[in-house]
């Protein structure tokens, strides 16, 4: 599932993060640099690509942040449906049946583990990271990529790896590998409004 | 001591032998049945049978808090482990997925002979196509993940429509694997007693069971249990009602053993007082016991209330015992007026013997046999026993002040007059009824621990049943069949909006026609295989990737129909247990119903002629109305029983004038111990009936004795100390009762507390004996 975005820099002053020296860059210095983004939006397209399918499912909509637990996804294409995610709530509501259903991600380990793959990502919480994931970081602050090795079998036997990449503060791709060998790929770019 | 008091002594003690033979064979029972009618109607009988060991009232509510969220959850998993070795409980339940694996494998393994969904049109191109859609929508979404490894054997989505019909509707949060109150302070625990809610020793034994399994599994934390639930309530009730009736009465025995042994300077008398009683308890558990086959602990309580003015007899006797004078002789002298009085609440009592309740019948059967032995032994076994030249002196020290008072007595029939009219005004024009109709009325739980029950339920979504479809049939097969129609009209009432849902055996285990319908809506595999290629044009699945889906359909064309014995192992069978039932005669199905807002339109749909044997059951609204009939009856019959005395007394007495000095003051103590009852903002219930009941039976003694015309000023002098002393005991005795927190006894304690009081001090004012002038008064309604 989902996520993530932006601060745009010029917009927010909490950007002063970017001055910090390059040298010492490492998983501790971006976490920190992302902790500072407090709010983000941007436009997602997302591809499934599944062995019962012959074609990747594709998806597309927006994304908003709301530091530090608020992440939405709002899908617009194939159909209208929303994922809201707050503190420990996971709302989806499907805006064309009007049907509502919301998880307490205590009780969905697979899903809870999914989720914070994305919005500890964003907010800088390495702990919660850590909780779900042997995390390892590659490149340099300008072009990273964290590689989420889950721990727990259960969320195993779903997902082997989660690859988060990005430039800055800003995420622009999420890569799930799933067990059985399907796979999708979330790419993110900056709403121009 | 003569021929006639050894054939008395020995008769006395045949008797005794031949009850406590009887009453060791008895059987005592505490159900609701002593509030059933003699012929419940059918929805009565559900009730009684829901009450008693409904699954409802098996469920045992826990809270854990006091400590870190993980030590809570800690506690909780090892509470749960302990208590489900236990084997004492058929369900323990703290959101820990155990069990749910086997569950689920059950719905997947028959999801074509469960699901409801399943219909030809299903499975036709158009069905197939429209599924295959769906699916492919959920596939882009977050919960496709899980989705797509089923998919390939269930495009349809059985398993799914089923997980979400069994998901419960309201769930505590979980943390750490367990359940947790929504702020997160109270680990959560439900346990469902294998014994029924109404068997109080096993739920006393299961609730031994959880606290001791809290000891342990607690180590050291500082964390604290809290339990509920209606075995709980039954058990802590029972356990107060022990502990308030052991500690009053022993206070109450300890100051009436005083007073009486200041009097009688004697032990041995002061043992030989309370024979009476004892043989009269004997007699009526007895006289139950054969006449009904069993005694219900209601009649064994009420009753030994009723017969207690058997303990003023022997003090008419000692204390009425001339100096000089035989005990056979004082008691020859009494016995006509005592035995008016006998007579007198017999009849009152007897009334309720042909009560269409058989709790009524047998309190009525109790207090007959009772009050016939305890004045029996007064009158033949006593005196035999009693210790020659037996006198209370204390009476002359304090006849001439008692007298005195009894002399100045009358000037108050005025004031007396005045205060009868301003309660009868009072309890004419209150608006509210007089007497409670609500069966709460009688319930003893306190309301911290209603809101400690209130509070736990809602953390847990507990069901607070209120309304149930119940219905009966002669076969299991039958019932489930009944149970799928009544499904299909409260369908039709979700959807007009009168209620929000239910639950039904049905849906864990279906008819076996339902089944095979659906066995038979299901197509040969070629014809699948066909219909699926059709509906997958120009969708991008791959092919073949449904076969599982064919072989699947295929297997369950001609798989075995589910049975009871299928679901052996699933947490589901438990569901199905509760909720289907044997009963002596035939079954009965329960389909619970959820946020009812229109009972009469859902009981017009259940109630068509060909849904016949299914009824809606309204709990609270039927066990009020069982209480209601049963009080209304309760009140009639003491009517009658007050017509009887007036006959009895106008047969007896040979004059309207003497029948009104003995009714009057017995009338002007009901009334004024009902308005200061109502006063004090009490409903009035069927304890406190009981309680003027006795008020009658004791006061009807107090004014005979105040009527009787004595042979000398010394005798009538020593016959109203005597009744002094009776209601000094009464009062003692009942109105420390009146100090309990337990509703049965403080409402019994304080009517008959204050009822005896008046009805003596009512007598003395009354009277027109020879000690004063009579002055004519006019006549109360």
């Amino acid at each position: 599932m989902a996520l993530v975005i932006a601060a745009a820099a010029g917009r927010f002053p909490a950007a002063s993060a970017q001055t910090e020296s390059k040298s010492n860059w490492d998983l501790t210095q971006l976490m920190r640099d992302l902790r500072q983004v407090k709010t983000a939006r941007g436009r997602f397209v997302e591809r499934k690509y599944l062995a019962i399918l012959n074609t990747p499912l594709e998806s597309s909509g927006t994304l908003v942040y709301i530091a530090p637990g608020r992440l939405e996804k709002h899908m617009l294409l194939p159909r209208q449906e929303s994922l809201i995610l707050d503190g420990e709530t996971l709302l989806i509501d499907n805006e064309e049946t009007g049907q509502r259903r919301s998880f307490v991600l205590q009780e969905h380990p697979v899903l809870w583990a999914f989720v914070e793959s994305i919005r500890s990502t964003l907010a800088g919480d390495l702990q919660t990271l850590n909780r779900f994931y042997e995390v390892s970081l590659e490149g340099d602050a300008s072009r990273w990529r964290l590689r989420l090795k889950p721990t727990e079998p259960r969320m195993r036997e779903v997902a082997s790896e989660i690859r988060v990449s990005g430039s800055g503060t800003w995420v622009g791709v999420i890569e799930t590998l799933e067990a059985g060998g399907d796979r999708s790929v979330m790419t993110i770019t900056r709403d121009a409004s | 001591m003569n021929v006639a008091a050894r054939w008395a002594l020995g008769a006395w003690l045949a008797g005794v032998l031949a009850c406590a033979a009887v009453i060791a064979r008895t059987e005592f029972s505490t159900d609701l049945s002593a509030f059933l009618p003699r012929s419940p109607s059918p929805v009565q009988q559900v009730l009684v049978e829901q009450l008693r060991d409904g699954v409802v009232s098996r469920l045992i509510l826990v809270g854990i808090d006091g400590d870190s969220a993980d030590r809570l959850a800690q506690i909780s998993k090892r509470l749960a482990a302990s208590l489900r070795a236990s084997g004492s409980f058929a369900s323990v339940n703290n959101g820990e997925g155990a069990g749910f694996e086997k569950d689920r494998d059950f719905l997947w393994r028959n999801r074509y002979l469960l699901s409801p969904a399943v219909k030809a049109e299903r499975f036709s191109v158009q069905g197939l196509r429209e599924s295959l859609e769906d699916a492919l929508r959920q596939l882009a979404s977050p919960a496709g993940v899980l989705l797509q490894r089923i998919l390939p054997a269930d495009p349809t989505g059985e398993l799914i429509r089923l997980l979400e019909q069994f998901a419960p509707q309201a769930k505590p949060r979980l943390y750490s694997g367990v359940w947790f109150s929504k702020e997160g302070s109270r680990a959560l625990l439900v346990a469902q007693t294998r014994a029924a809610g109404s068997d109080i020793d096993a739920q006393e034994r299961s609730l031994d069971l959880i606290r001791g399994s809290f000891e342990q599994a607690k180590t050291g934390s500082e964390a604290r249990l809290l339990v509920t639930g209606p075995g709980v309530f039954s058990v802590t009730t029972r356990e107060r009602i022990r502990h308030d009736a052991w500690r009053f009465s022993l206070i109450a025995t300890a100051l009436i053993a005083a007073m009486l042994l200041a009097l009688y300077r004697s032990l041995r008398v002061l043992g030989l007082g309370l024979l009476p009683v004892a043989s009269g308890a004997l007699a009526g558990i007895a006289a139950v016991s054969l006449a009904f086959g069993s005694v219900h602990g209601i009649t064994l309580a009420f009753g030994v209330t009723l017969i207690g003015e058997g303990v003023d007899y022997a003090i008419y006797l000692f204390t009425q015992n001339a100096p000089g004078a035989a005990p056979q002789t004082t008691f020859e002298r009494i016995w006509p007026t005592l035995r008016l009085g006998v007579l007198t609440s017999i009849c009152g009592f007897s009334a309720m013997l042909f009560s269409d309740f058989m709790g009524l019948a047998q309190l009525g059967m109790f207090s007959v046999a009772g009050l016939v032995v305890a004045a029996a032994v007064t009158r033949w076994v006593l005196p035999a026993l009693l210790p020659r030249g037996f006198v209370v002196t204390a009476v002359t020290a304090f006849a001439p002040k008692v007298m005195a008072l009894v002399r100045a007595a009358p000037t108050l029939r005025y004031p007396m007059l005045v205060v009868l009219a301003v309660t009868l005004a009072f309890l004419l024009m209150r608006p509210q009824p007089l007497w409670s109709g609500s069966l709460a009325s009688l319930s003893p739980v306190s309301p911290g621990e209603q809101a400690l029950d209130q509070r736990l339920r809602q953390d847990i979504g507990a069901p607070d049943v209120r309304y149930l479809v119940v219905v009966r049939a002669p076969d299991e097969q039958a019932a489930l069949e009944a149970s799928e129609r009544a499904g299909d009209s409260l369908r039709a009432a979700i959807d007009q909006g009168g209620l929000q849902g239910f639950e039904s055996p049905a849906s864990y285990l279906p008819s076996m026609k339902t089944q095979r319908e659906r066995q038979a809506a299901l197509p040969a595999p070629e014809v699948l295989r066909q219909n699926l290629q059709a509906a997958l044009k120009g969708l991008p699945f791959r092919p073949n990737v449904f076969e599982p889906f064919v072989r699947d359909v295929s297997a369950a064309r001609s798989m075995p129909l589910l049975e009871r014995a299928s679901l052996q192992g699933t947490s589901l069978a438990l569901k199905l247990d509760s909720l289907l039932v044997k009963r002596e005669s035939g079954w009965a199905a329960m389909l619970p119903l959820r946020g009812v807002t229109n009972a009469e339109a859902i009981a017009g749909k259940i109630g068509k002629p060909s849904d016949a044997q299914a009824v809606l059951l309204d709990m609270k609204h039927e066990s009020d109305q069982l209480y209601r009939t049963y009080l209304r009856e309760a009140l009639t019959n003491s009517l009658l029983g007050a017509a009887v005395i007036v006959i009895l007394l106008f047969a007896s007495l040979h004059s309207p004038r003497r029948v009104f000095d003995v009714l009057a003051p017995l009338v002007a103590a009901v009334l004024v111990t009902c308005g200061l009852l109502v006063l004090g903002g009490v409903e009035l219930s069927i304890f406190h009936l009981v309680g003027l009941l006795l008020v009658v039976a004791v006061g009807s003694n107090y004014s005979l004795f105040f009527d009787r015309q004595a042979p000398s000023g010394q005798d009538r002098s020593r016959t109203i100390v005597s009744l002094l002393f009776a209601s000094v005991s009464t009062l003692v005795g009942f109105g420390l009762l009146a100090f309990s927190k337990v509703p049965v006894l403080s409402g019994i304690g304080s009517t008959v507390g204050m009822g005896a009081a008046m009805a003596l001090v009512f007598s003395a004012i009354m009277s027109r004996q020879a000690d004063t002038e009579g002055t004519t008064y006019a006549r109360t309604p």
